[in-house]
C-alpha cells in the first residue's frame, strides 16, 4: 500500500506575488494548505550592525531603506528616539511638517498596498490607478527633499529645509499641445502647500473610484471575506499592531493612545473592523486613507498661517545656516564638528514607537555616551505579522495564500533589515 | 460574382488535370481553401494580441506599445521574431516526446475547428450537417494539450495548473452543451448555416432576446474555456505563475499562445453566429435603413459583431479580479447548470405555445 | 418582500460588475498619464539629487580646498581624497574619487561643503557603460561635469539658496 505524503511546494523567492523575497514552503494536500513555513533573511543587509559603526545622522539614510514604501515614517521613529535622549525642543512648524509628511507617507503606503494586493488577486487596473495618485505624492517628496523615494528629510531637531515656494512644472514637448500642458500644470502654479491642498481636494474622488471598482464587487468579496480570520484575543497574543489589530476589532492606535508630535491637536477618527478577516482589513485601510486626507488638510491650513523656524536652534545638534557658517567663527566650528564627529548622546536607553502605516514601528536605542549608538534595535511590524502566517493560512487554499500575504502588507525591507 | 469566379476555378482545375482522376485537383483545392483560412487567421491572432496590449493599456491610463514601427503597429511582428529565435529549454527528466507533443495537441484542434465556420452565405471551407456538434467535439480535444503540458513538464506548478484545468474545462463543456441545446431547440437543426438562416429578419429575430441568460452563460463559459480572466486560474500568474505554460519557452510557448487566442476568436465568432444573427445586417426589416446599408457584405457584419465580443474579452480582463478555483467549480455546478436546465424547460414551453416570432 | 426582490434582480443582472466595467470604459477615453521618456521629462525640483559635480569660482579657480568634510560625512564611504600643496602655495586635492556604486545620493556631501564645491546636479540619466571603472568618477571628470553644466547648477543653487 503506497504511503500518501503531502505535496511540498516552494512558493519561492522568485514569485510575482511574494512581495520581495519570501521563500514560503507550503505543504499542501491537493489545494488545501496543511502547513506554511516562511524562510526569511534573503534581504538581510545588516542595518542594525552598520548603525553601530556610524554617527547618528548617517543612519537616517538606512532607516529610509527599511520599509521602502513608507520612508519618512521610519525616519520619524529614529529621529524621535534621538530627540528623546537629547531632550531638545523641536519647533512647532517642524512638528506640523513632520505630521503632514507622515500622513502623506501613510497614503503612499496604503496606495501601494491597494495596488499590489489588487494585482495579486487579479484586478490589474487598480495598480495603475493607485500609482497615478502616488506620482503626485512622490512629486511632493521630491520638491521638499530632492529625492523621490529615500528622502533623508527628518533630522534630529527638526526637518532638513523648509517647504519650497514653487513647484516644478512640466516642460514643453512635441507630444503635448499647449492646452494639455496648461491642464497638467494647473495645480503647480502656487507653492508646495497649494499643490498638496489641491491633492486633498481631488483625492476623495479617487478613493471613490477604487471603492466603486472593488468594494461591492462580488468576485472581490468572494476572494476576501472569511479569509485569514484572526480573533481579537489571538491578534493581541500574536503581537499584531496597526490595521491588522484594528481589523480584528481592537481599537488601538498609537496616535490616540500615546500621542506623539502634534497628533493631540488634530481632529481625526480611527476605523475599527469587526470580524478580523481580510475584507475588514481592506475596509479599515481604505478608511484610513480618507482620515489621513483629513489630517493633511488641517496641517496645510496651519502651515499656511504659521511661518517660522523648521530646525532647532541648538547648534550642538543641528547645523547652522550656511550664511551664518560663512560669517561667524562659532557657527563654522559647530558646522565642522557636526559634519565630522557628529553629536554625542548621554548614556542611557530609550524606546520610541510611532504609528507606522503597517503597525507599530519602534526603535530601541542604547547609547554609551559616544557619537555612535551602542545598539539600535528595530521593531518592525511586519515581522510579527509574517510569523503568524502559518496560523492564518491553515485550512485555506493555495490562492488564499496570496491574498493573506497581501492583506498582511508584507514588505521585506523591514522584516529582514 | 466571387462565387462564380471560384466555381470557374474549380471546374477548370478538374478539367486541366484529367489523369489522376481529379484527386490531385481536389487536394489542391482543399489546400488552397485551408491556406486562405489559416493565413488571415494567424494574422488576426497576432494583431489581436496587439489590440489587447493597446486596449488594456488605454483602460489603465497608459498607452500600450508605441515604439516598434509607427505607433507600435509592428509590435506583433517583433514578438513573433523574438519567440522564434529564443532557445527552447527542456526541463530535466521531462519526457521530450510528450513535452513537444503537447503544443501540437493544443493548436491542432484550435485550427481544425475553423473548417466548419461559415463567414457569410456560402463562404466556408466545408459544410457539415452536424457542424455545431463537430465544433464542440473538436474543441474539447484542446484540453488534452494543456493536461499533457502540465504532466510532461516534470514540475509542480504546471501539474497544479493541469489538474485545475482538467476539471474546470470538463465541467464547463457540460454547461456550454446545455446552453447550446436551447439554441438547437429553437433553430431545429445542428447545422450552423441553418441556425444563422433561421435568424433572418432583423435585430429582433436574433436569438439573444429569448435566450438572454443563455447568451450570458455562453459568454462566461467561453471565458473559462479559453482560460481568460477572471477565470485564468490555469495560468494563474500570481499564484501558479504561468501554470502549464511555465516551462515552455520560445516557439513552443508561441504555439500555446496562438492556440489560446485562436480559441478566443472562435468563441467570439460562435457567439455571433448562434445568438447575434451571424452575417445578417441589423437593419433588416427597417425599410429605409435596410436599403441604405444593403451594400455592406455579410462578412463585414460578422467581423464587426465579433470584434465587439473580442473587445468584451479585453474589457473584462482589465476590470475584474480573479476567482478562486473552487469558486469557479461552484459556479458551474451550482449556478449555471440549474439555470440552463430551467431555461431548457422555459424554451420548451415557449416552443409549445408558439410564442414570439422565433417559434413556428 | 420588495427589498428581497430588488436584491435578487440586482444579483442576477450583475449590477456592480457593470458599474466596474463602466469605470474602466470611462478611463479608456480619458487623457493618458504616460510621459514619453527620452523626448519628455517629468518635472524636477531644484533640490533634486543627481550626478555630482565640482564647481569653480567665476574667475576659473576651482573651489575645492581639500578640507575632507565630504569624505568624513559620507555615510557610504564613497569619497576618497588625497591632497597636496600646489606650486602657488594653496591647498588643493590631487585625487578626488566618488565611487558611484557606493554612493546613496543622500546629499550630505553637498550640505557639508563650506565653499559649495561639491554639488549634486539634476542629471540622472548618465550611463558610464564603457567599463566598471568608468563608474568611479575622478576629479577631472567631476570638473568636466561642473563646467558643462555650470548654468544649470548656478540657477538651481540660487533658487534654493534662501532655504539653506
Amino acid at each position: 500500500m503506497a504511503e500518501i505524503h503531502n505535496y511540498t511546494l516552494n512558493f519561492g523567492p522568485q514569485h510575482p506575488a511574494a512581495h520581495g523575497v519570501l521563500r514560503l514552503i507550503l505543504e499542501i494536500d491537493g489545494e488545501v494548505i496543511k502547513r506554511a513555513d516562511p524562510h526569511i533573511g534573503l534581504l538581510h543587509r545588516g542595518t542594525e550592525k552598520l548603525a553601530e559603526s556610524k554617527p547618528y545622522n548617517h543612519s537616517i539614510g538606512y532607516m529610509d531603506r527599511l520599509d521602502y514604501v513608507s520612508m519618512m515614517c521610519n525616519e520619524h521613529a529614529f529621529v524621535m528616539a534621538i530627540e528623546k535622549m537629547l531632550e531638545i525642543e523641536v519647533p512647532q512648524r517642524a512638528q506640523y511638517i513632520r505630521v503632514m509628511f507622515d500622513e502623506i507617507t501613510r497614503i503612499l503606503n496604503h496606495l501601494m498596498w491597494l495596488g499590489t494586493h489588487g494585482l495579486d488577486v487579479g484586478a490589474m487596473s487598480i495598480f495603475l490607478y493607485a500609482f497615478r495618485e502616488r506620482e503626485k505624492l512622490i512629486d511632493c517628496y521630491e520638491a521638499v527633499s530632492g529625492s523621490r523615494m529615500h528622502a533623508t528629510y527628518y533630522r534630529p531637531g527638526g526637518v532638513y529645509r523648509d517647504l519650497p515656494d514653487k513647484m516644478p512644472q512640466y516642460l514643453e514637448s512635441d507630444f503635448r499641445t499647449n492646452k494639455e500642458l496648461a491642464q497638467m500644470n494647473k495645480n503647480r502654479q502656487g507653492s508646495l502647500l497649494d499643490f498638496i491642498a489641491d491633492f486633498t481636494e481631488e483625492f476623495p474622488k479617487s478613493i471613490q473610484q477604487y471603492d466603486d471598482l472593488l468594494t461591492d464587487n462580488r468576485i472581490w468579496k468572494q476572494r476576501l471575506v472569511n479569509i485569514g480570520i484572526v480573533t481579537a484575543k489571538r491578534a493581541k497574543q500574536l503581537g499584531f499592531t496597526g490595521p491588522m489589530l484594528r481589523g480584528s476589532g481592537v481599537a488601538w492606535d498609537l496616535r490616540k493612545k500615546q500621542p506623539y508630535s502634534v497628533y493631540n491637536q488634530l481632529d481625526f477618527d480611527i476605523p475599527v473592523g469587526v470580524t478580523g478577516d481580510s475584507y475588514d482589513r481592506y475596509l479599515v485601510r481604505m478608511e484610513e486613507m480618507r482620515q489621513s486626507n483629513r489630517i493633511i488638510k488641517q496641517c496645510v491650513a496651519w502651515l499656511k498661517d504659521n511661518p517660522g523656524e523648521v530646525m532647532s536652534d541648538d547648534h550642538k545638534v543641528a547645523p547652522p545656516s550656511r550664511v551664518a557658517m560663512k560669517d561667524d567663527m562659532e557657527s563654522l566650528i559647530h558646522h565642522f564638528k557636526l559634519f565630522t564627529e557628529g553629536y554625542c548622546l548621554p548614556k542611557g536607553e530609550v524606546y520610541c514607537a510611532i504609528e507606522h502605516p503597517k503597525g507599530e514601528f519602534g526603535i530601541y536605542l542604547i547609547s554609551d555616551g559616544a557619537n555612535k549608538p551602542y545598539r539600535v534595535k528595530i521593531r518592525a511590524p511586519g515581522f510579527a505579522h509574517l510569523a503568524a502566517m502559518d496560523e492564518m493560512t491553515k485550512g485555506h487554499m493555495l490562492s488564499d495564500v496570496v491574498t493573506i500575504i497581501g492583506t498582511q502588507d508584507i514588505v521585506f525591507g523591514e522584516i529582514d533589515r | 460574382m466571387m462565387m462564380a469566379l471560384w466555381q470557374a476555378f474549380v471546374v477548370s482545375t478538374h478539367n486541366l488535370l484529367p489523369w489522376f482522376d481529379g484527386v490531385i485537383a481536389t487536394v489542391l483545392i482543399i489546400l488552397i481553401k485551408a491556406f486562405a483560412l489559416i493565413m488571415p487567421l494567424m494574422l488576426v491572432v497576432a494583431y489581436f494580441t496587439y489590440a489587447e496590449r493597446k486596449m488594456i493599456g488605454y483602460m489603465q491610463l497608459r498607452i500600450g506599445p508605441n515604439r516598434v514601427g509607427p505607433r507600435g503597429w509592428l509590435q506583433p511582428i517583433a514578438d513573433a521574431l523574438k519567440l522564434m529565435t529564443k532557445e527552447i529549454i527542456f526541463p530535466s527528466k521531462a519526457n521530450i516526446y510528450l513535452f513537444l507533443l503537447a503544443p501540437v495537441l493544443a493548436i491542432a484542434p484550435a485550427i481544425a475547428v475553423w473548417a466548419v465556420i461559415p463567414f457569410a452565405e456560402g463562404i466556408f471551407v466545408v459544410d457539415l450537417d452536424v457542424s455545431l456538434l463537430y465544433v464542440l467535439a473538436i474543441g474539447s480535444i484542446g484540453v488534452y494539450g494543456i493536461i499533457l503540458a502540465g504532466w510532461a513538464s516534470n514540475s509542480k506548478y504546471p501539474l497544479l495548473g493541469a489538474l485545475r484545468s482538467a476539471s474546470l474545462l470538463v465541467s464547463y463543456e457540460i454547461v456550454i452543451g446545455f446552453a447550446l441545446v436551447t439554441v438547437v431547440m429553437i433553430a431545429g437543426s445542428v447545422n450552423l448555416n441553418t441556425i444563422v438562416e433561421a435568424q433572418r429578419g432583423g435585430i429582433l429575430h436574433w436569438y439573444w432576446l429569448p435566450l438572454l441568460p443563455m447568451m450570458i452563460i455562453f459568454f462566461i463559459s467561453a471565458l473559462v474555456e479559453t482560460n481568460r480572466a477572471p477565470f485564468d486560474v490555469v495560468e494563474g500568474e500570481s499564484e501558479i505563475v504561468g501554470g502549464t505554460h511555465v516551462e515552455y519557452s520560445g516557439m513552443t510557448f508561441a504555439i500555446f499562445f496562438l492556440a489560446e487566442y485562436a480559441n478566443m476568436i472562435l468563441m467570439a465568432v460562435l457567439a455571433v453566429l448562434l445568438f447575434f444573427g451571424g452575417w445578417h445586417s441589423p437593419f433588416m426589416g427597417i425599410p429605409y435603413l435596410e436599403f441604405m446599408f444593403s451594400w455592406v457584405p455579410g462578412i463585414v457584419w460578422l467581423l464587426a459583431k465579433s470584434s465587439f465580443f473580442m473587445f468584451l474579452y479585453l474589457w473584462v480582463r482589465a476590470t475584474f479580479p480573479r476567482f478562486r478555483y473552487d469558486q469557479i467549480m461552484r459556479l458551474s455546478w451550482k449556478v449555471f447548470l440549474p439555470i440552463t436546465i430551467i431555461w431548457i424547460f422555459v424554451v420548451a414551453l415557449m416552443t409549445q405555445l408558439k410564442l414570439g416570432v422565433w417559434f413556428g | 418582500m420588495g427589498k428581497k426582490f430588488k436584491k435578487l434582480i440586482k444579483n442576477f443582472s450583475l449590477s456592480e460588475l457593470r458599474a466596474g466595467l463602466g469605470i474602466t470604459a470611462k478611463e479608456l477615453v480619458n487623457k493618458k498619464i504616460t510621459v514619453q521618456f527620452p523626448e519628455e521629462r517629468t518635472p524636477i525640483s531644484p533640490r533634486f539629487r543627481g550626478l555630482h559635480a565640482l564647481r569653480r569660482y567665476p574667475n576659473g579657480e576651482e573651489r575645492c580646498i581639500a578640507c575632507k568634510l565630504c569624505e568624513a560625512v559620507c555615510p557610504a564611504n564613497a569619497i576618497t581624497i588625497e591632497s597636496e600643496m600646489r606650486e602657488d602655495g594653496t591647498r588643493r586635492t590631487t585625487q578626488y574619487d566618488i565611487d558611484l556604486f557606493k554612493c546613496i545620493f543622500c546629499g550630505f556631501c553637498e550640505e557639508s561643503c563650506p565653499v559649495d564645491a561639491i554639488v549634486e546636479t539634476q542629471i540622472f540619466d548618465y550611463a558610464f557603460i564603457d567599463s566598471r571603472e568608468g563608474s568611479i568618477i575622478n576629479k577631472a571628470r567631476l570638473l568636466e561635469v561642473g563646467d558643462k553644466n555650470e548654468d544649470m547648477i548656478n540657477k538651481t543653487k540660487l533658487e534654493d539658496a534662501k532655504y539653506k
